[in-house]
């Protein structure tokens, strides 16, 4: 076997070949002739799949094979892409393009590469008939990622009565400690890396942010075909689907694969090449985050000391606030000031151990938030305008009002802003655009109470 | 003698019971027992009474009288007539339920229960065991008092007793006997109707009982010896109290203390009745005697507490707090939104208050209410989480002066309020409450440092929690020096002063981190000890060397195979230290912008190490903390992003991350956090395969401090890496490994006494061993001419260095001293000869190791 090299001097990334056995799906990857970059994907208790789903799990492995390429792919970011094991077909290969071209936006950003000069899928032309419909059972998979967001979609299922199974990618104590929490039945699907990946990155390899929800999604279709779940709800919000800057004219979305375009893309695709009766889609799209946050204060009162949707401390769980919010992070900022106008005051900073914004060295992130004197850090938060509207609502609460960076707030800030609509009302309304599918309608009234 | 619910609940509890009380039966005095309900049944008749249906009150009235049978034949007793009796008459009230408007008493009757049976059936079982003991009927002794602030129902389930000595009730006991049993928890009123007295109700009976009888003392038995110098949870070494005022122990059992009911103490003030809390389990440990105590007390802090979970409201007005009215209005805002208060700090303009939690505060909008409502007459601001970390101990005032290293702990912090309470016996500061868990166990130690906890007074302090209930006194390991002594005796005889290093010693520690099997690598951080052969030594035992300069890589490369791992970590090095160490096969390590931005092109084409400040700081004192704001280590996070495009444009490679928090640390979770911490940065950097969480493991060096656990630490390490398997794990020890290996030996050069101050000068100085006067560090220090003589003298140790702070230890307990003795100060294996300087032109103490 050849040796590893620095895979930005390599020419064409391969997709090797993909194949599944007793539970463990093996994705196989390569930069030119080099050595093979294994992915491994453990499906616990996999049972035995029915004659009448094979050409289904083939389909969304396929699938899983070219999404998770993207952390491979992008070590070397080279102009040219070869699938070994069979050319896509052009819609497969229409979303693989934008998938890597928009998911890899904010990549291209940090390492000054034009993605869109370099992704193009071989591809060919073929009229595949739409896939029928399978009869899986009425269950929903639903990921838990530790945060706020996937418990709001829980308990708003559980309150629907809808069976439902909690699920989540990957080793993480304070995931597992979530699940255990929403009392569903949980799956624990296991993701290994390519241990080479590692060796690349030591070599050289270009490195940042990839569409790491596309990624899940594609293992949970894999999942969903296997153990007969007939819906995956994500729990991504309106404001995933904002630009988080603008780069040589292009909109760059640090969390594009949380977008509205995605869903519709993969949920289609889904329908068309997996399963017509396999749904995904998202049970927060309607909702800004200010309403998702008006949700948790009133469905998340059972997790308050076991969440966290912090970038920073995210997957160590401690019993201490301060071992699951680190305070420092937009993450930590953005689900404090969101949270702050719908839950009373002590129980707030009970969960997070400390009043961040009566800290006045925390200023500076606050104003990100804000898009104030700064952009919009990259980071899985809020539209700005939603962070002035919980500010500008705190600062007429006598409770909030005095501390450090609300009174700053309505000095320095609030009067640059007159002539804007600085209500919380607007962002509690529902948007009438979402994929849930009927028998699930109902959660998303839950989600939007009073 | 007061013995709660699981001590009545066997026959064989019942027999320890019988065994004590006749113990002091042959002391000649008359015993008196107090006892609970079995336990459990207290609270199944208060379910009882809360039941409305008949059927089911009728069922969990059976239940109970077979408890009570049961018990019967675990004593091998019959069942005493007085126990059927009382079934019987409970049988009844289950059955009828209380009578309209009679609910409350009802109540009482049923739940008071529970005493007149265990009460009953223990006098028949102490009778039966040859102690004639005389069941007595509490309500005829404890007459309820009614008090203007009470309502029915506090009359009735939470009743006072007025308890002053009673020299009839005295007269009548003592013509009925010599051992008493009586109830605990009830007493009768005016009315002649069966009361109850609340929360801590039995330990109150014994208290209301002890000044009634004037009894030579109350015995409180429960499962501990006895209060502690703070919660022994949070801090193992917490002391024994062996000896409190009855307003000291009030305090401490008020602001923290679970032990003890603080209202239990005040019936015994007056008549002066000592209190005293014993182990029912380990009779023979001492407890803590509760009395008047006044005039023998040394000055101390006798403990330290904290209370989390407070929400301040601090109030601001312009000249109004002294309108007549105004503060009265304000307080009538806390009640009429159903929030009591309880700090309270006052300045010209402002008032603020402590609310306790309550699940009205957490739960409902009573603070937004309440803040609304003061908004109208003041400014006011909600700050929390807060929580109060209390001193207790007599006379605080006149210790502020001791508790100087305590309260610069409290300057790093925001203190949002300080309370001194005028009976001079607390000092309480409100703080955020996410600091407590760190601070509590380091204040304990500091005030152990500062003298001002008396540990050594053994008349106050008894043993540490640890050593009491936990894995023993792993402290308590001789040091390697006391089987040495006479071969450290001849080599002070030719010189001194001088260092000595045990190298066994040494090893050991090597050894003991490689049962780290989280760790992948282990760099001994050179600066703590460079001697050449212990360089070899912990080379030889698999450690990398860690060095922070281009001459400690250059003793390194003079002492070691150039295949051992190293590692340079410089700070506010110059550019040519970089280019030197760049040469050599040490990973470079970056801690500021300022290198990478500046002189971008040394580093291209080089993988290097970052060490990021994770923004917080830890260690035994302030000048070993390497993390916060306030420290010269490590590139803030802000900066992270700056690096890493400077690196980029350089074609540098972040190959690894390192943090340092400090050092001396003995608390296993936080390499756990620094680990967490870093991992989840790796993650978003991409080319980290390294993380170095840092040395700063601790060494104890005090009395009662305890060992970082080892197989504690392995365990919180391998959690975090099985969450980031892909990272390798370095960490960098240096104080660890030689600390204890080395003893610095003097020789007595004068003595001296200045008032009541003994000094004790010695050949070896602050120029030999800086660390007690830059650090306030503390080493043990012994008088080895006469290591088996008991200590009888407080001596400061000082050198002779002509500094003031050429002071080698305080108040040091030691045989009376001579001239030439040879004294040996312990653990100076780390930052001593490393340290030494040539300050008044003396020599260098030389270096010798030995096998």
């Amino acid at each position: 076997m050849t040796a590893l090299t620095d895979p930005r001097d390599a020419q064409v990334f391969h997709f090797v070949r993909h194949s599944y056995a007793n539970g463990v799906a093996e994705l196989v990857y390569a930069f030119d002739g080099g050595p093979e970059l294994i992915e491994r994907i453990r499906f616990p208790d996999a049972p035995a799949l029915p004659a009448e789903r094979q050409a289904a799990f083939e389909a969304a492995l396929r699938l899983l094979h070219l999404v998770a390429g993207v952390s491979y792919y992008k070590a070397g970011a080279t102009t040219q892409i070869q699938v070994d094991d069979g050319e896509p077909d052009t819609a497969t290969a229409e979303l693989l393009d934008a998938l890597y071209q928009h998911g890899l936006a904010e990549f291209g950003y940090r390492n000054g590469l034009e993605m869109h000069e370099r992704v193009r899928f071989p591809r060919h032309e073929e009229t595949i008939d739409a896939a029928p419909a399978l009869g899986l059972p009425q269950r929903t998979l639903v990921p838990i990622g530790g945060g706020k967001d996937s418990l709001v979609a829980v308990e708003s299922l559980k309150r629907i009565g809808a069976e439902a199974t909690a699920v989540w990618v990957g080793n993480s104590p304070l995931i597992a400690a979530c699940a255990e929490r929403t009392g569903l039945p949980r799956l624990n699907i296991g993701r290994e890396l390519s241990p080479l990946l590692f060796e690349l990155n030591r070599l050289g390899a270009y490195n940042g942010h990839i569409p790491v929800t596309a990624v899940n999604s594609a293992i949970l279709a894999v999942a969903a075909v296997l153990y007969g779940f007939d819906s995956i709800t994500f729990a991504n919000e309106r404001s995933a689907s904002a630009a988080t800057l603008e780069y040589e004219g292009r909109q760059v979305n640090h969390q594009w694969s949380k977008g509205f375009t995605f869903e519709h893309t993969l949920h289609h695709y889904l329908h068309q090449r997996v399963a017509a009766d396999l749904h995904y889609c998202s049970l927060l799209r309607p909702y800004s985050e200010l309403a998702i946050t008006r949700a948790f204060a009133r469905l998340g009162n059972d997790y308050g000391d076991v969440f966290s949707s912090c970038n920073r401390n995210f997957r160590i769980l401690g019993p201490r606030p301060a071992d699951r919010w680190c305070g420092q992070c937009p993450k930590c900022h953005f689900v404090f000031l969101a949270l702050a106008p719908f839950m009373p005051k002590p129980r707030l900073l009970s969960i997070f151990g400390r009043n961040l914004l009566d800290d006045e060295t925390q200023a500076a992130g606050f104003d990100a938030l804000m898009e104030y004197e700064d952009h919009k850090p990259f980071e899985c938060v809020g539209e700005g305008a939603e962070a002035r509207a919980a500010m500008a609502t705190l600062a007429q609460r006598p409770e909030w009002a005095e501390d450090a960076l609300v009174k700053r707030f309505a000095r320095d800030i609030a009067p640059q802003l007159s002539g804007q609509n600085l209500d919380l009302a607007p962002w509690l309304q529902a948007s009438p655009h979402h994929l849930v599918p009927p028998r699930l309608v109902a959660a998303l009234d839950i989600v939007g109470g009073e | 003698m007061k013995f709660g619910g699981t001590s009545v609940a066997t026959a064989e509890r019942w027999q320890t019971i019988g065994k004590l009380a006749a113990s002091r039966r042959a002391e000649g005095v008359r015993v008196l027992v107090v006892v609970s309900a079995l336990a459990g049944v207290t609270d199944a008749l208060k379910a009882l009474s809360a039941e409305m249906d008949g059927g089911k009150r009728k069922h969990a009235a059976a239940a109970i009288a077979e408890r009570h049978h049961a018990l019967a034949i675990d004593m091998g007793i019959e069942l005493p007539a007085r126990v059927a009796e009382r079934l019987e008459s409970l049988a009844h009230l289950a059955a009828d339920g209380p009578a309209a408007g009679q609910e409350l008493a009802w109540q009482a009757q049923v739940q008071a229960h529970g005493e007149l049976l265990s009460s009953a059936m223990g006098a028949a079982f102490l009778s039966a065991q040859h102690l004639p003991t005389t069941w007595v009927d509490s309500r005829d002794c404890l007459k309820a008092v009614a008090l203007p602030n009470q309502n029915e129902r506090t009359r009735l389930l939470s009743a006072m007793v007025e308890a002053t000595p009673d020299a009839a009730l005295q007269a009548r006991l003592a013509g009925q006997g010599e051992v008493f049993i009586a109830q605990g928890f009830i007493a009768r009123d005016d009315a002649e109707r069966t009361v109850l007295l609340g929360r801590g109700g039995s330990d109150t009976s014994a208290a209301y009982f002890g000044a009634l009888l004037k009894a030579a003392r109350v015995e409180i038995w429960t499962d501990v010896a006895g209060m502690f110098s703070a919660n022994p949870r949070q801090v193992p070494g917490a002391r024994l109290l062996k000896r409190l005022d009855y307003l000291e122990a009030q305090e401490i059992a008020s602001t923290g203390a679970k032990v003890l009911h603080p209202r239990c103490l005040s019936p015994l003030r007056e008549p002066r009745v000592p209190l005293l809390i014993k182990d029912t389990n380990r009779p023979e440990l001492d407890g803590t005697e509760i009395g008047p105590h006044l005039r023998e007390a040394v000055t101390s802090v006798k403990a330290i507490s904290t209370r989390k979970g407070i929400t301040l409201v601090s109030m601001e007005s312009v000249g109004m707090w002294q309108q007549v009215g105004f503060l009265s209005d304000v307080f009538n805002q806390f009640t009429k939104h159903g929030l009591s208060v309880d700090l309270i700090g006052s300045a010209e303009t402002n008032v603020t208050v402590s609310l306790d939690p309550t699940e009205n505060l957490l739960d409902s909008d009573a603070v937004a209410a309440l803040a609304a409502d003061l908004a109208k007459v003041c400014r006011v601001k909600v700050i929390a989480p807060c929580a109060a970390v209390t001193l207790v101990g007599r006379g605080m005032r006149s210790m502020l002066h001791e508790l100087s290293s305590v309260l610069a702990e409290f300057g790093q912090l925001r203190v949002h309020l300080i309370s001194q309470s005028s009976n001079n016996l607390n000092l309480t500061f409100v703080v955020d409450e996410d600091v407590v868990d760190e601070l509590l166990p380091r204040l304990h130690e500091l005030l152990l440092r500062s003298g001002s906890l008396r540990s050594d007074d053994d008349v106050q302090f008894g043993p540490t929690w640890q050593a009491l209930y936990g894995r023993g006194e792993a402290q308590m390991v001789p040091g390697w020096w006391r089987g040495e002594r006479q071969r450290l005796m001849n080599l002070a005889a030719e010189r001194s002063p001088r260092y000595v290093y045990h190298l066994p010693t040494i090893l050991e520690r090597a050894r003991s981190l490689k049962t780290l099997d989280a760790v992948d690598q282990c760099y001994y951080a050179v600066k703590a000890n460079t001697h050449p052969q212990i360089l070899k030594a912990l080379a030889a035992e698999g450690l990398g060397l860690e060095s922070v300069s281009p001459g400690e890589l250059q003793a390194i490369d003079q002492a070691v195979p150039a295949d051992t791992p190293r590692l340079f970590t410089p700070n506010f090095a110059r550019r040519e230290d970089y280019v030197t160490a760049l040469a050599t096969s040490a990973s470079v390590t970056l801690d500021a912008l300022h290198p990478i931005e500046q002189w971008g092109e040394v580093f291209a084409g080089h993988a290097i190490m970052l060490r990021v400040d994770l923004g917080r700081g830890l260690g035994h004192h302030e000048k070993v903390r390497t993390g916060g704001s306030s420290s010269k280590f490590g590139l803030p996070i802000e900066h992270l992003g700056r690096f890493i495009e400077c690196a980029e444009r350089h074609n540098v490679r972040i190959k690894g991350l390192h943090a340092h928090l400090g050092s001396g640390i003995l608390d296993a979770a936080h390499w756990g956090e620094v680990y967490g911490q870093l991992a989840a940065l790796a993650d978003r950097i991409g080319s980290v395969e390294i993380l170095n969480i840092g040395g700063g493991l601790g060494v104890p060096s005090h009395p009662g401090e305890q060992p970082l656990d080892m197989i504690e630490l392995n365990r919180v390490l391998s959690e975090v890496k099985a969450t980031y398997p892909q990272y390798k794990l370095w960490m960098e020890p240096g104080r660890y490994l030689v600390a204890e290996s080395g003893v610095l030996l003097s020789r007595v050069t004068q003595l001296k006494a200045k008032g009541e101050v003994r000094y004790l000068g010695t050949d070896a100085g602050m120029h030999n061993l800086i660390r007690p006067a830059l650090y306030d560090a503390w080493h043990e220090i012994v008088n080895l001419s006469r290591l088996d003589d008991a200590g009888t003298t407080l001596y400061q140790v000082v050198g002779p260095i002509c500094e003031s702070g050429d002071v080698l230890g305080n108040d040091r307990r030691l045989p009376e001293t001579h001239e030439g003795d040879v004294m040996l100060i312990a653990q100076a294996g780390a930052y001593g000869a490393v340290m030494a300087s040539h300050y008044n032109l003396r020599d260098a103490a030389d270096e010798i190791v030995i096998e």
